[in-house]
């Protein structure tokens, strides 16, 4: 199903709303929470950098590998939510959910406001979605 | 498969988020003075030394949640517009979540139109205020 012919045409119901969303992303960073929690408990350099390495590959697989391919990190997998290209309806690959996660950078920038776009966006997708051209959908 | 659920309207989703972040405004000085955490900085302002048309929500908000009237005012008056946003849909937000009312209907497109336009200039002016207060006008 693609998204992006005619917003007035699907409801804004079709898609994840934004505590939906919130939940989903907290469950992504809990474990870099944690373990980032862990290392400052230890206040030690080297289980620090370790950490730091470990939560860099959680945020690689989840959020980029598994986001990008089949539309669901662990928090979109709980909540039953689905991350998919706007035009195409289908996931956007691990490159472009890469380039997403960046663009999240552009979602803070004026007091974080970008984080805050799904409240009232047609399609509530947030200012990185509509750069990298993507929704997030119930399944 | 997309599931169609009943939502609710864009004045209740920015209401429910404005009760809730009143309701954290409530406590958000006592967790500043019980961590030490120095609170969120608006990275423009960080980063470039300029202040968004949304700097001052959280002070505004604080404040407004201590009775602060004026010093919420002084810090961003759009904060009274999301007072006066809460005031007006929390009484349908109420009925709609009890079932006294239906699902919300779309509005026109020229009206979306028209209140996007408005917004547009709600924040302009909330941008000339920080610049203002800031000192860069």
């Amino acid at each position: 199903m693609a998204y992006a012919a005619d917003s007035s045409a699907i409801s804004p119901a079709a898609y994840a709303n934004w505590g939906q969303r919130v939940g989903a992303y907290l469950i992504d960073y809990l474990p870099i929470f944690v373990l980032e929690l862990i290392a400052i408990i230890f206040h030690n350099p080297i289980v620090f950098l370790l950490f730091a390495l470990a939560s860099l590959a959680w945020w690689i697989y989840n959020r980029c590998i598994q986001a990008g391919n089949t539309g669901q990190s662990l928090g979109k997998k709980t909540l039953h939510l689905r991350l998919l290209s706007e035009k195409t309806g289908e996931p956007i690959g691990a490159g472009m959910a890469f380039a997403r996660d960046i663009c999240h950078i552009l979602d803070s920038l004026a007091c974080y406001i970008g984080w805050l776009f799904p409240l009232w966006d047609a399609k509530r997708q947030t200012f990185a979605d509509k750069i990298v051209g993507t929704v997030v959908v119930p399944e | 498969m997309v599931v169609l659920r009943r939502g609710y309207s864009v004045p209740e989703h920015v209401s429910m988020f404005a009760v809730g972040a009143a309701s954290l405004g409530a406590v958000y000085p006592a967790v500043l003075a019980h961590t030490g955490w120095p609170g969120l900085p608006c990275p423009l302002r960080t980063l470039t030394g300029v202040p968004c048309p949304f700097c001052g929500m959280t002070t505004a908000t604080v404040a407004l949640s201590h009775g602060e009237w004026g010093s919420a005012v002084a810090a961003n008056p759009l904060v009274y517009l999301a007072a006066l946003l809460v005031a007006c849909t929390l009484p349908v937000l109420v009925a709609r979540t009890v079932g006294l009312a239906g699902g919300p209907r779309p509005w026109p497109e020229a009206k979306r139109h028209q209140v996007r336009l408005a917004m547009a200039v709600v924040v302009a002016l909330s941008w000339l205020f920080q610049l203002h207060r800031f000192g860069f006008i």
